[in-house]
């Protein structure tokens, strides 16, 4: 698949189309589909307008652009951009207007990016659906009556809907890669600590990442190396190790060793399952050995997920008081009641659930038994993955066991719903990188997908493996949906 | 079990009210999520210590200042605000 | 029955950092509201602490100044409570692996008074409550703090007024803290309890939250001890609680709202990493940890004979002590450098705080220069003295006001000279003498002392004088 980023930097640098008229077709195709596909909460033209003009000017004046200098772009509406409205889709962050930058959007920034807007998610990451935003559900692409995936599903619906050519989404359990295999896209979770998280409004601080959502595997390694790095301001970053992935992301896989863990595909569909075993076929035709082991440490993946990042929630979440910013309350006795009742009027019965849920394995008499508990498990699940990856270079998994849920269908059933993150938690408890990418069709006829994990800050290894899977299939697999923007 | 005094002691630690109405649904819900996570204390594993994601330590920062922001800016997405100060005004 | 008093401390120092302890907005007291703050330290949604070095190299010292074991491997963790005050809802504290354990205070006694750990964390903002509204100002909020937590050892008020004292004179000796208590940069919480005299048992305690005055601590801690055993002996009971003093009253009362439902929900802090620190390291601190106070102070009685009181004195103030070692270097008798300090130059320095900064004139060099004029028997005392302020005024050093011709001293026929002069220059004082004013001679001795610039002895001018006029 032709990289959609080097495509529209030739255009502009080949003088095909300005970067204004481009910028222009992207924000006329998002007043047409956004429509059905609700993935923008914000869109910023005039800003949009303004960075695509310096872009021209540039050209104008024979200079040479960067990569990613004049693509428009999105952001998942948790990371803050200064004087841009950023409010988790929740209530209770209306209005809210930041003071400074996410480091990683300073970083894109630089290197010229075009932001068209803020993009819809599950309120503060917290669903797998995208409906628990208080601006109602981003939609798939590929059917509008079906959701797009959370958390980060406006940023796939964009994407897959043609009305980005990329975007940063944020992965605290699953929420770039399950959206991404909905959407039939690709999305890369990085290593914990590749990617600053300074801006990235927390959910639970010891999972989250930011990573690209994108249509081709080199444009993720692209974003990915211009994204990733150390920075100061978070104590936890660590950046990027080695070279830069697109340079290695042709790399002959010959003899790569890819993982199948068979927890992995118990309880998953047998659509989902035979995908799985499709791509094992083809990477076998590449020259890659299939090896197969089990991980028994996952059976607790979920409770010890749900316990440590609702734990991490619902302190992360306390600042929300009304005081400095955001909602706050009409009617009120004295500063607790206004406290109280902002919160309560504020956040979402999904993120109410967590916060209590987080408050309780964390309250007096039941720490031991939950969060300490859930704590030693995390520890073994992160052993566990080390001594896979003695064995095998990546590990191969479905993202999700399943296609895009019909709308609706998600937030009626908490617990259920949470069971569907059961094959991306593992990465984000062990601090893993993993990229999702489709990997098939289901019945019906929305996309399937599947993670390549690596070992931490092999990134390239797994891109590597990604981009000659995609380079073998092509866009059978890798379909575009009707929506958006094709030049 | 979690009872509706667990979810109304847990509520207000957490700094939110659970209307009357809805101390059913919500305790349910408790309940159920709580049984969920429950399933860490059949595990025979008893885990391991677990320190922090990538084990790492001293990030540290010099002592040197860097100005503070415009206060224009620090209280512009505030609700409320007096004489340079955050402000919760008195309601009756 | 007679009871006994059992306190403990908590106490809070903010550390003498250039910026607070996670962001790099600056810890100056004071600056109007809102002006010392960054999206940081108002806990902006996405923001993340960074920690500052120098705020764990001070709360080493602080433990290797009260004999506490530093720990190699510790941790910070969040302490979740929701107040106007703390802008992220939680505090970033230590809980279980605080940075230094098991010291202790030595008062002069000898009694130990142990000290269960010190940590660091960070400071809340500040409140102000006018007519009902609130308002709130964060420059205060995340200065770095540390919380020395004592054993509950004291058995006095008076034992508790010299604990403090003697942490507030290590902390400023060791250079961490100004430990000003009414700035707020040393505020104590005590915990206190009363039991019958010869019991082991504790009692239930009270604690007294955020006193900032030591006199005040005696107060309340007084008032406290008393509310409590009446209450015994009336056959009450003491309730634990959290308290307030109010010093208008006099009297103590309990804290509600706040701390109603303390459950901290204490957990480690997903934000920041392991601080680890070596034995190499430690000890590196060690050496950088001056003689403390109470040492010199021992020192300087043994070596120079110097009275406790003014050993004390010269040693409660790190650099008064280091001007009087340089300035003693060589000379024969430290004590009169001990005495010019304490007289001259303790005049000039009204206020404990101008003690602190010791802002004179005059070098620690040029005292000696003086000092040693007299050793040598050149100068006299009384001219010494007045020399001495002379230099203090303008800066400048003992030469340019004595002469050597000053210093040649002066022979008995120009004594003699000089005191003739005086009877007959003052014939009323003469006669005012024969009359029985004994002040009167003194006026003349002046007199000899002023026309000889201070050169002649003052008794051997009096004998002269006696003399003359019978």
């Amino acid at each position: 698949m032709e990289s959609k980023i080097r495509h529209y930097s030739d255009m502009l640098k080949n003088r095909e189309i300005t970067c204004t008229e481009l910028t222009e077709k992207f924000l006329s195709g998002i007043d047409t589909s956004n429509k059905d596909l609700n993935a923008y909460v914000t869109v910023t033209a005039d800003t949009a307008i303004e960075a695509a003009k310096k872009v021209d000017e540039k050209l104008s004046r024979g200079e040479e652009l960067s990569l990613l200098e004049g693509i428009p772009m999105t952001l998942k509406d948790n990371i803050s951009t200064k004087g841009i409205e950023t409010t988790c889709c929740s209530k209770i962050l209306e209005g809210y207007k930041p003071i400074y930058n996410a480091t990683v959007w300073e970083a894109l920034q630089a290197q010229g990016a075009v932001l068209l807007g803020k993009t819809n998610m599950d309120e503060f990451a917290m669903g797998s659906s995208s409906e628990t935003s208080y601006f109602g559900g981003a939609a798939n692409p590929h059917n509008i009556n079906h959701v797009a995936g959370g958390s980060s599903g406006g940023v796939a619906s964009a994407v897959g809907g043609n009305i980005a050519v990329y975007g940063l989404g944020s992965d605290t359990g699953g929420s770039i890669r399950q959206p991404v295999s909905f959407c039939g896209i690709v999305g890369l979770k990085p290593t914990y600590g590749a990617v600053s998280r300074f801006g990235l409004i927390a959910y639970a601080s010891s999972f989250d990442q930011i990573g690209p959502i994108t249509t081709t595997v080199e444009d993720s390694a692209i974003v990915y190396d211009a994204i990733s790095g150390y920075d100061k301001m978070d104590s936890t970053s660590q950046g990027r190790k080695g070279a830069p992935t697109v340079d290695t992301l042709k790399n002959d896989i010959k003899g790569m060793k890819i993982g199948i863990a068979r927890e992995y595909l118990e309880g998953v569909r047998d659509e989902v399952r035979a995908c799985i075993e499709k791509a094992c076929e083809v990477y076998k035709s590449l020259g890659a050995e299939i090896v197969y082991f089990n991980l028994p440490a996952l059976k607790y993946a979920l409770p010890v997920y749900y316990i440590l990042a609702c734990a991490e929630a619902s302190s992360n979440l306390g600042r929300y008081d009304g005081i400095r910013y955001g909602y706050r309350t009409d009617a009120y006795k004295d500063v607790n009641e206004m406290i109280c009742k902002t919160r309560s009027e504020g956040f979402g019965d999904e993120v109410k659930r967590r916060i209590m849920l987080g408050t309780y394995v964390l309250s007096a008499g039941y720490y031991d038994a939950y969060y300490k508990k859930a704590q030693n498990l995390r520890g073994s699940i992160v052993n566990a993955f080390k001594n896979a990856f003695k064995t095998c270079d990546v590990i191969l998994a479905p993202t999700v066991p399943m296609t895009a849920f019909e709308k609706g269908n998600a937030i009626s059933d908490p617990i259920e719903t949470y069971l569907t993150d059961i094959c991306t938690v593992p990465v984000n408890i062990a601090g893993l990188p993993g990229v999702s990418i489709p990997c098939g069709f289901g019945e019906n006829g929305l996309p399937i997908g599947m993670q390549l994990i690596g070992n931490t800050f092999c990134e390239s290894t797994i891109l590597n493996a990604a981009w000659q899977y995609e380079n073998a299939v092509g866009s059978e697999v890798f379909k575009s949906s009707e929506y958006g923007i094709k030049l | 079990m979690v009872t509706h005094e667990d979810v109304i002691a847990i509520a207000r630690l957490s700094k939110l009210y659970i209307p009357e109405e809805e101390l059913d649904a919500m305790t349910k819900a408790m309940d159920d999520i709580i049984k969920f996570a429950d399933t860490i204390n059949n595990a025979s594993e008893k885990g391991v210590e677990f320190d922090n994601i990538n084990n790492l330590s001293n990030a540290f920062r010099e002592d040197e200042v860097v100005p503070s922001y415009d206060r224009e800016e620090i209280l512009s997405n505030a609700n409320d605000i007096d004489e340079g100060h955050f402000l919760v005004r008195k309601r009756v | 029955m007679k009871y006994e008093m059992v306190a403990g401390f908590e106490t809070h120092i903010e550390l003498a950092t250039n910026t607070k302890i996670f962001c790099s907005c600056t810890t100056q007291f004071g600056g109007d509201p809102n002006t010392h703050c960054c999206p940081i330290c108002i806990g902006l949604p996405g923001t993340l602490p960074k920690l500052n070095k120098q705020v764990i190299k001070y709360a080493i010292m602080a433990g290797l100044a009260t004999n506490c074991e530093i720990a190699n491997i510790s941790k910070m963790d969040r302490k979740n409570y929701c107040y106007p005050d703390l802008p992220k809802a939680y505090q970033i504290s230590q809980y279980d692996k605080p940075l230094c354990e098991h010291g202790y205070v030595q008062l002069s006694s000898g009694k130990k008074i142990r000290l269960t750990r010190i940590h660091i964390e960070e400071d809340a903002g500040k409140l102000i409550h006018k007519r009902g509204d609130t308002y709130v100002d964060y420059n205060r909020g995340g200065v770095p703090l540390i919380e020395i937590v004592s054993e509950p050892d004291i058995r006095s008020v008076e034992e508790a007024k010299e604990y403090v004292e003697k942490l507030q004179q290590i902390m400023r000796f060791i250079g961490i803290s100004d430990c000003k208590m009414q700035e707020g940069s040393m505020r104590c919480d005590v915990n206190i309890s009363v039991r019958p005299e010869g019991s082991d048992k504790l009692g239930t305690r009270t604690e007294i939250k955020n006193m900032n005055s030591i006199t005040f601590i005696g107060r309340a801690m007084e008032y406290e001890f008393q509310r409590q055993v009446d209450l015994i002996e009336s056959g009450g009971q003491v309730e634990q609680q959290t308290l307030r003093y109010d010093d208008a009253t006099n009297t103590t009362s309990s804290m509600r709202g706040k701390e109603d439902a303390n459950d901290y929900r204490y957990f480690r802090d997903p934000d920041l990493v392991t601080i680890s620190v070596t034995d190499e390291e430690i000890d590196e601190l060690r050496k950088q940890i001056p003689e403390l106070l109470f040492q010199k102070a021992e020192r300087y009685v043994q070596q120079f004979g110097m009275n406790e009181k003014d050993a004390a004195n010269i040693s409660k103030y790190r650099r008064i002590a280091e001007f009087f070692e340089e300035a003693s270097e060589g000379v024969k008798t430290p004590k009169n450098v001990s005495n010019f300090i304490i007289g001259q130059i303790f005049r000039r320095l009204e206020t404990e705080d101008d003690k602190e900064k010791f802002d004179i004139s005059i070098t620690a060099q040029q005292l000696r220069e003086l000092v040693k004029l007299i050793d040598d028997g050149k100068v006299k005392n009384n001219l010494a003295k007045s020399t001495l302020e002379k230099m203090l005024d303008t800066g400048k050093s003992v030469t340019e006001f004595i002469t050597e011709s000053d210093m040649a001293g002066m022979d008995e026929g120009m004594l003699a000279e000089l005191c003739k002069k005086a009877v007959e220059a003052n014939p009323k004082a003469v006669s005012d003498y024969k009359a029985g004013k004994v002040k009167a001679l003194k006026s003349m001795v002046g007199f000899v002392m002023k026309e000889s610039r201070g050169k002649a002895d003052a008794s051997a001018a009096e004998a002269k004088i006696l003399e003359l006029i019978g």
